[in-house]
């Protein structure tokens, strides 16, 4: 505590230590008293706690410069100092000190040259601690600084406007998107810029906002350019309120999404293309599926009954020719048929289907082949997997596998053929494995599910099978692969979606 | 409705086809008088003429979907609401595989059924186990 007897600056009524020093503690100030004539220097004791130093310290003249940041600060005190001595003038500055504990504090010094016979014997101030409010600030400004980039630099237009609508800062994006300059956009209103068949759009939120029911909102709208062209974008507007919430302004947000717009009429565009060339297919489907096929039963009709009237065509060396290519002809339309179906059956029916009731039933249609060729089947599924499927699908994929695995047997060696199911995670794999002849993948595997591709010299190989257990699986939403090793076997393996 | 199926009409645009069925019902001793119109139109101005003139109806008909001018459903449209004093069996004869044909075929109340091109003796029979 100071023991000096001068008077402060405060007043020189106020001589009550105590009451002095309250107001220092209540107030955070500190003060300070540096007599020229005895070169001392005195601090109040809340001086000394804004330096970081004890009660009992007693500060030197010549050290105490060295609390004030060495650097811009230091020298801005020692000149202060130097023109109080010297011309006696005030001071009153911010500054950066280091304490005793080496914390950097922004204070506030204050100091009032003391003047007699014109000489200055003293000066004596106030010290504040104000580095709270001094960053509070400082990130203030920092804040408003990242925000003036932002809006002035942004790609995007940025925008304030009033609480009527009209502009009152735009940035660069904005001019550029719209063609104007700031000056001819400042106080005119958004709705001469607005496309007149989107003037009423957003009006409720712009009320619910200014009715503090809603604080931002986003809405694709149409402005108008400068050249008349209109734009497309989505509008991000965001109301401003002070601390009691009354609206202050509105910060817009305005993105052009003319580009997009066109992706998308692209996108439109050849959706209408895929599905005109779908719709040929399909028309095409309708072709082979009828009128082909009146024309081919037409034939067989034809030569069924003249055979039957004149069995004696039969002689004729031509007729059984014929009779060959009518036929040929027929089973040329039903595989195109089959396709054709397939293709064109609607997809979204599909039902829970118990795997190993299907290859049950698969094996029993079948039974007779799998008799006549002494088949030995190893089945490893569990009774309790579903698949998603259409039943005539899974029939006809598991039973087309099977005669497969049968069809093209080694010769020699009796068919051995393994149906697994396992459940995975994603997935259902169903596996059909045989020992038959086995296909040369490096060969074939390009071709192998593609139509009227036939790999073994087999009587009743007509190309189709692998290819529509293909469609039928990719119908049903799944994939298949294969292995196999010629001379050792074929293993087909189906991913079905499970339920 | 009557025991044998003396008279059958034929609706099919496609000659062909009318010239075989019609030899394979003769061959089959199924039938020996058939009408044959080339379209649906055609069919109903014959049919309402016949009852007009109070010919006798055919016993059964053998109705082609697609046609010009009338279609096949066009003509069970207009079957329907013209008042024929003969209930008489239509058949649906297609060479379309298209499920939704067929269904629309079957599910149709004037339709006995749906009989798949080309015909043979076993189609026929099929029709006289349904007619009789």
């Amino acid at each position: 505590m100071s023991t000096d007897t001068s008077p402060t600056i405060l007043s020189d009524e106020i001589h009550d230590k105590d009451f002095l020093s309250t107001i220092e503690d209540s107030l955070a100030i500190g003060s300070w008293d540096l007599d020229v004539t005895s070169n001392t220097l005195k601090w109040s004791s809340f001086t000394k706690k804004i330096h970081e130093v004890a009660a009992d310290y007693t500060p030197e003249v010549s050290q105490a410069i060295f609390f004030y940041k060495e650097g811009s600060h230091r020298e801005k005190i020692t000149l202060l100092f130097q023109a109080a001595l010297e011309i006696g003038q005030q001071f009153d500055d911010e500054f950066i000190i280091v304490t005793a504990k080496g914390n950097e504090k922004w204070v506030r010094a204050i100091g009032h040259p003391k003047w007699e016979n014109n000489i200055c014997t003293g000066i004596r101030g106030i010290f504040q601690d104000i580095t709270e409010k001094t960053l509070e600030t400082k990130k203030t400004v920092i804040k408003e600084k990242q925000f003036r980039s932002l809006f002035d630099y942004s790609l995007t237009g940025m925008a304030l406007l009033s609480l009527e609508g009209h502009w009152l800062k735009v940035n660069h994006g904005i001019c550029k998107l719209l063609g104007y300059s700031e000056q001819e956009f400042l106080n005119t209103h958004f709705k001469e810029h607005t496309h007149l068949d989107d003037q009423k759009k957003g009006q409720k939120e712009l009320k619910l906002m200014l009715s503090d029911q809603l604080d931002n909102y986003q809405i694709e709208k149409r402005y108008l350019h400068k050249n008349g062209s209109s734009v497309h974008c989505i509008l991000s507007l965001t109301i401003v309120r002070d601390s009691d919430r009354k609206p202050k302004h509105f910060i817009a947000n305005i993105n052009d999404i003319s580009e997009i717009k066109k992706g998308k009429n692209k996108i439109t565009d050849l959706l209408t293309v895929s599905s005109k060339q779908n719709e040929r297919l399909l028309n095409f489907a309708h072709i082979v599926s009828h009128n082909l096929r009146s024309h081919g039963g037409n034939l067989d009709m034809l030569l069924k009954l003249k055979k039957e009237e004149y069995p004696e065509v039969i002689t004729n060396e031509y007729f059984p020719l014929i009779e060959q290519a009518v036929e040929n002809l027929n089973e040329t339309i039903q595989n195109l048929n089959d396709v054709a179906i397939y293709n064109s059956l609607d997809n979204n029916k599909l039902e829970p289907l118990n795997i190993l009731q299907y290859t049950n039933n698969a094996l029993s249609t079948i039974n007779g082949v799998i008799i006549a060729n002494q088949v030995d089947l190893d089945i490893t599924v569990d009774k309790n997997i579903t698949i998603k499927a259409i039943p005539a699908y899974l029939d006809s994929i598991i039973i087309n596998l099977l005669t497969n695995a049968i069809k093209y047997k080694r010769p020699g060696v009796n068919p051995k053929i393994e149906i697994e199911a396992l459940q995975t995670e994603s997935h259902v794999m169903y596996s059909i494995t045989d020992n038959g002849l086995g296909i040369d993948l490096e060969k074939h595997s390009t071709k192998l599910f593609g139509m009227y591709n036939v790999f073994h010299k087999h009587k009743e190989a007509r190309g189709l099978g692998l290819f529509i257990v293909k469609n039928q699986i990719e119908a049903l939403g799944g994939t298949v692969e294969v292995e196999s090793t010629v001379g050792e076997g074929t293993k087909f393996i189906i991913y079905f979606n499970y339920e | 409705m009557n025991n044998s199926l003396d008279l059958i009409c034929i609706i099919d645009d496609d000659p062909i086809y009318t010239f075989a069925v019609r030899k394979l019902l003769k061959i089959n001793n199924f039938s020996d008088n058939q009408l044959v119109f080339k379209n649906g139109k055609e069919a109903l101005d014959g049919l309402i003429t016949m009852q007009n003139k109070k010919d006798n109806l055919p016993d059964v008909i053998l109705l082609d979907i697609n046609m010009p001018i009338m279609d096949g459903w066009e003509f069970l449209e207009a079957f329907k609401i013209s008042n024929f004093n003969k209930d008489i069996p239509i058949f649906i004869t297609s060479s379309s595989v298209d499920n939704l044909d067929i269904r629309k075929a079957t599910t149709n109340t004037l339709v006995n059924g749906y009989i798949s091109k080309p015909l043979n003796n076993q189609s026929l029979q099929e029709i006289k186990r349904k007619c009789l």
